[in-house]
């Protein structure tokens, strides 16, 4: 049976064809890149691995340090069920639940600024691009405080609205929806109107099918945004109800213990693979979205 | 283009107008005018103007200018060391060699991960005491290091866990750049008979320039504005080596409740980043000689 794999893959050469096509000059650079991968994969594992058992095991296998520690030694799930029964559950589906509502909301932000940017001439539009622009350049953590101040002021401390709204002020979404509007050809438009179609139906009816993959991009960028986002959430949104993955895993993680490391392994674990999950399918998607949006801007 | 539809463009613009100047420059005004008021502590609780007192009383406090140079020196080291890298790592996995697509992907994965989550891995690793860092170099009968325990540590090793988690992200966009130079420029140079790294710093520097200036400008906003790092791990410390002026501006603002001077701090601190990063754009500007 095993024999008859690489036929099941006529096109592609075999896997020793192609590893007697590995030139010796290759060989630093193989070098290089698993000296890379292991730093890069390293803690990763470390975490990962040392979340399915507990504290005393993950200590006993670091000092003196056993390949051990790089495997689940004495699987168990406690420490996941620990921070379970403490409400992180409540904190993935409150992190769910925001970033999925901001997504939408930048969609359609997105997309009928970024129409209106690629296809229409108006007045001041020059200004509003600018204004767009630069809100990219201006560092969203440094308008942390003063937003807080604000978000204070109007009395939305421990609100949905206060983890969605600011978010929804996404530059770069307007600017991938505009970058590809600009392309779309004029008669697609001409015939999608040319019924009478009002401007939100051509939009929903013509445009939108054609745009799927930067409403793609744009989602994964978002979502993970939120799922990411620490400062903000820590600051106007602390309480239980309203908290966010990122604050739960720093509340852990904060209180460094040398008794609750598990609980610290097991929430970083989540969140580090809940992006992962995101990205790795989508990865060519993101990427060409990330540096559509960079080089360019 | 479409004229007769006067209305329908502002229609469409109204809703992300309106916040990005609510939430992108309104909050840079706000903090602006919060610079110049006490931090509503007084007796009434009502806030009063008192001008730039909050900025004289940050300038007589030695913890700030430590953290101003903290930062400084911070991102004087990180960011070009991130450029560095990262053009470095995007070089690297871009060779056409067998199984690339594969270390590519995994070289990548940092991308995905939140900078706090790196930072807590990263702090559980390289614990003093029982991080895996220390039971290799234990295995390999190295001395232990104190890592972030140490003041003279504290810096290198925050500086090595920023780059980490940055330099797969900003690869992307080199790699980016590398892949959209014709290979046939590339080509013509070889048979001119141009080594390696003639070719690399006369054809693939030159035409990466803009990239560049993009990741140096991107790689100085990410570092100057860093928080999570010095909140989780070090709290600023030991005696204010990793006291970064986010976090300092911060813990006055939320821990000290000085709001006011935590204003003033990060006014100064946008200020600055505004000059930074226009010298950068100046420095790296593409000279046509």
């Amino acid at each position: 049976m095993t024999d008859r794999l690489p036929a099941a893959t006529p096109t592609g050469p075999s896997f020793a064809q192609r590893l007697a096509k590995i030139r010796w000059t290759a060989i630093p650079i193989y070098v290089a890149l698993i000296l890379l991968a292991i730093i890069v994969l390293l803690p990763l594992e470390w975490i990962m691995a040392s979340s399915f058992t507990t504290t005393e095991t993950v200590f006993k296998n670091v000092l003196p340090f056993s390949f051990r520690a790089l495997l689940p030694e004495e699987f168990t799930l406690d420490a996941y069920r620990e921070i379970f029964d403490s409400g992180f559950g409540r904190a993935i589906l409150n992190t769910l639940g925001v970033a999925i509502v901001t997504v939408i909301g930048c969609l359609v932000v997105g997309i009928t600024a970024g129409f209106a940017f690629a296809r229409f001439e108006f007045r001041f539009k020059g200004f509003f691009w600018v204004l767009v622009l630069l809100s990219l350049m201006v560092p969203y953590e440094a308008t942390v405080i003063p937003s807080y101040s604000m978000v204070n002021d109007i009395g939305w401390t421990n609100t949905w609205q206060a983890l969605i709204v600011p978010a929804l002020a996404n530059g770069t979404v307007i600017f991938l929806f505009r970058q590809f509007f600009a392309e779309i050809p004029q008669e697609l438009l001409d015939a999608a109107r040319s019924d009478g179609a009002s401007w939100p139906r051509a939009m929903v009816g013509v445009v939108i099918p054609l745009s799927l993959p930067v409403i793609v991009t744009s989602s994964v960028l978002v979502f993970l945004s939120q799922w990411n986002s620490f400062f903000w959430p820590m600051l106007v949104a602390p309480d239980q109800d309203f908290r966010m993955v990122q604050v739960a895993v720093s509340m852990i993680g904060v209180s460094q213990q040398t008794t609750n490391w598990d609980l610290m392994f097991a929430s970083s674990t989540i969140a580090a693979v809940v992006p992962l999950l995101l990205v790795l399918p989508l990865q060519r998607f993101y990427i060409s979205s990330l540096v559509s949006s960079g080089v360019k801007g | 283009m479409f004229r007769r539809e006067a209305a329908t463009p502002y229609l469409f613009l109204i809703p992300a107008m309106l916040l990005i100047l609510v939430w992108r420059y309104i909050p840079i005004i706000a903090g602006l005018r919060e610079s110049f008021y006490s931090n509503g502590l007084s007796l009434t609780g009502a806030k009063q103007f008192v001008g730039l007192d909050n900025y004289r009383y940050l300038f007589d406090d030695p913890t700030y200018w430590e953290s101003v140079r903290v930062t400084l020196k911070f991102n004087a080291i990180v960011n070009p060391l991130q450029v560095g890298c990262s053009l470095l790592l995007a070089l690297l996995i871009n060779q056409a060699v067998p199984g690339i697509r594969f270390f590519r992907t995994l070289l990548l994965l940092p991308i995905a991960i939140s900078i706090n989550v790196a930072a807590i891995a990263w702090g559980l690793a390289l614990d003093s005491n029982y991080g895996v860092v220390n039971g290799i170099l234990k295995m390999l009968s190295l001395p232990t290091q104190p890592f972030f325990r140490d003041a003279d540590q504290a810096m290198p090793t925050l500086i090595g866990v920023v780059t980490w988690i940055g330099v797969p992200y900003w690869a992307l966009f080199f790699l980016a750049g590398l892949q959209g130079i014709p290979k046939e420029v590339l080509e013509a140079a070889r048979i001119d008979g141009a080594s390696r790294f003639q070719a690399f710093r006369q054809i693939i520097v030159p035409l990466l320039s803009r990239t560049t200036t993009f990741v140096l400008v991107a790689t100085t906003v990410a570092n100057f504005t860093m928080f999570a790092p010095p909140y989780l791990l070090t709290n600023g410390g030991p005696s204010g080596a990793t006291n970064l002026i986010m976090f300092d501006a911060w813990k006055r603002g939320f821990t000290y409740g000085d709001l006011g001077g935590s204003a003033a701090s990060i006014t100064l601190f946008l200020a600055v980043l505004m000059i930074v990063v226009a010298l950068e754009f100046l420095i790296t500007r593409p000279r046509h000689d």
